[in-house]
């Protein structure tokens, strides 16, 4: 069998790798800027509403969700983000049309391979939170580790299948740039990766449990800090899977329809 | 062997009237023309064959490369390569063809060459051993093993051409696609490209159709030539026929002893031995009929003190040229 998904893994990272520079600023940018803008906008929502919780929240939690979500989300965006789209406008897609391997295995495994640094990213502020507050407000077990992988296994490939039906829009609309904010942004917001979900009205999240996005961030975020049951934990892997073979369905059907259309452009 | 039979592609193209004004009224309605790329084309090539497609921008070319790669669907028609449809993506077929784009980088462009081959050497199940004696024959034929280790992105154009051709036969192709492969390239960038891919061809005799629009490309490697224009063939056959049957006239060239009053005799020169052109070197070039070469080949010698003549075919450029603006009626 041929080992070339192990060598475009190793080649992904090693590609990261070489923007060092790129790598680091976005680490800490990315962690201060959500701090930052976390703490200014929620002290301020705790002190004039003059509580100490809100929907479950205290402030040191409530940092450390804004410390936490935004690699959540990153880790299932790995590094596919807007490559198909640009790979058909640009006509770069003709390699892999070229190439005897599958253009879905090759993308997703880039995908995970973007992700790869995300994920190391949020054990070492995990860590160092750990380490360094008096009172954790979570702990972390095997456990917890062995949910939040799979977990964030199952939505990096169900946020690839939904992302890649935006990007494949690309065989009839050229440029379709837009389209990705918007799936990001439902995805960031109906997630809870803006608000968290317990601050929506009970009526909106009967609605949301029925759509996937739920499942992509405040899921695992809950798995971080709070406890799953193996139950809900199955269940909310389930009804995830269920959506991504929907996505795959669809992307499947684009995906055929579209490559007749496509015409190489660029060579 | 390839085999092509009726194949037709036509392409929808937006059509968008120019200016601001145009680009409003496109975002609500937009209006389509059908564009026919290629024209109900029939075509055989051999194994070991070596074609070239030689037709001015739009004429079909990388059009009907892209439909023999398997890149995009035709409208009408047959095409087989090495008996599979290339559209179907058989991975029999897709490790057995390579496609060279002088326009487009295939290799990773953020990482070294020999780390773009490794990931060739897993994605086509190179052995090791294979692996390893063609990357040394391939590299060292186009003289370019110090640089397989720096960065693509880094390399200069025509060392960047070098390590694309080597990812592109590495897995030893039996039909290889050249789109443009010298584009861009200086002299002797281009010299060594054209050399490399003559000595590959004969030792792995692969089928090689070649899209260029450099003439020294096509005179220099091809036995077979393909005239496009506006998505048909206008000339298919041998770069020696093309001249016998299409140029009507020889180039008769000598050098004009400093010693005669060379206007004056350009004036003399009969009309009906062709025409004649002195530039300021004393260099008489004379465009002559085929029948009639003799003839004025011998006036020059005769009445203008010459000190070198010279005989050629005309610049197969130009026959071509002229090929391609007259269509089937040339």
């Amino acid at each position: 069998m041929s080992s070339w998904p192990i060598h475009v893994f190793n080649m992904e990272l090693r590609r990261t790798l070489t923007y060092r520079a790129d790598f680091w600023v976005n680490f800490i940018g990315q962690t201060l800027f959500s701090i930052v803008i976390a703490y200014f906008l929620w002290s301020s929502i705790f002190e004039t509403l003059n509580v100490q919780t809100l929907n479950g929240f205290t402030m040191e939690r409530m940092i450390v969700y804004y410390l936490l979500v935004p690699l959540v989300f990153r880790i299932q965006q790995g590094q596919t983000i807007g490559s198909i789209s640009r790979e058909i406008y640009e006509g770069s897609l003709n390699k892999f049309l070229l190439y005897p391997i599958n253009f879905y295995g090759f993308k997703i495994i880039t995908h995970f391979a973007g992700a790869v640094f995300y994920y190391a990213q949020i054990f070492v502020i995990i860590g160092l939170y750990q380490v360094f507050a008096d009172n954790p407000i979570f702990e972390m077990s095997f456990l917890k580790l062995f949910y939040f992988t799979i977990a964030m296994l199952g939505i990096s490939i169900a946020y690839f299948c939904l992302n890649s039906l935006s990007e494949l829009v690309a065989f009839w609309a050229d440029y379709i740039w837009s389209l990705g904010v918007i799936i990001r942004f439902a995805v960031s917001f109906m997630g809870g990766a803006l608000i968290p979900l317990s601050f929506f009205p009970e009526w909106s999240m009967k609605i949301l449990n029925l759509t996937p996005f739920p499942y992509m961030i405040s899921f695992p975020m809950k798995i971080l800090l709070e406890e799953v049951a193996l139950k809900e934990f199955f269940l909310n892997m389930t009804i995830l899977a269920l959506w991504t073979l929907v996505f795959l369905f669809f992307s499947r059907v684009l995906w055929n329809k579209g490559r007749y259309r496509y015409t190489g452009v660029g060579i | 062997m390839i085999k092509v039979e009726g194949l037709t592609k036509q392409f929808k193209v937006h059509k968008k009237t120019p200016g601001l004004k145009g680009s409003i009224s496109s975002l609500f309605n937009r209006e389509y023309i059908i564009k026919e790329a290629i024209k109900d084309i029939n075509l055989e090539i051999n194994q070991g064959e070596i074609l070239g497609l030689i037709g001015s921008n739009g004429a079909g070319k990388t059009t009907l490369t892209k439909i023999l790669s398997g890149i995009i669907h035709p409208t009408a028609g047959k095409v087989s390569v090495l008996g599979f449809d290339p559209w179907e993506r058989d991975n029999r077929y897709r490790k057995q063809m390579s496609l060279i784009m002088g326009q487009k980088a295939q290799l990773w462009w953020d990482l070294p060459a020999a780390d773009g081959f490794l990931l060739l050497k897993e994605i086509y199940q190179i052995p090791d051993t294979q692996f390893k004696q063609r990357l040394a024959y391939l590299s060292e034929s186009l003289g370019i093993e110090k640089e397989l280790n720096v960065q693509v992105r880094k390399l200069s154009l025509g060392e960047r051409m070098k390590v694309e051709l080597i990812a592109a036969l590495l897995h030893q192709p039996k039909v290889v696609f050249l789109d443009e492969p010298t584009i861009g390239l200086d002299l002797s960038a281009q010299k060594a490209v054209r050399r490399f891919i003559k000595e590959y061809r004969k030792e792995f005799n692969p089928i090689m159709i070649l899209t260029s629009h450099y003439m020294d490309d096509i005179e220099d490697l091809c036995d077979r030539i393909i005239i496009m224009k506006e998505g048909e063939f206008v000339y298919d056959g041998s770069i020696k026929q093309v001249q016998q049957e299409y140029a009507q006239s020889k180039l008769v060239t000598a050098q004009a002893s400093p010693n005669i009053n060379v206007s004056e005799e350009y004036r003399k020169f009969p009309k009906s031995l062709g025409e004649i052109e002195i530039n300021d070197n004393g260099k008489i070039t004379v465009r002559s009929p085929r029948e009639k070469v003799m003839e004025a080949a011998s006036y020059l010698i005769h009445y203008l003190k010459i000190e070198d003549l010279n005989i050629s075919e005309e610049d197969i450029g130009d026959v071509i040229e002229h090929i391609m603006s007259k269509g089937k009626e040339a």
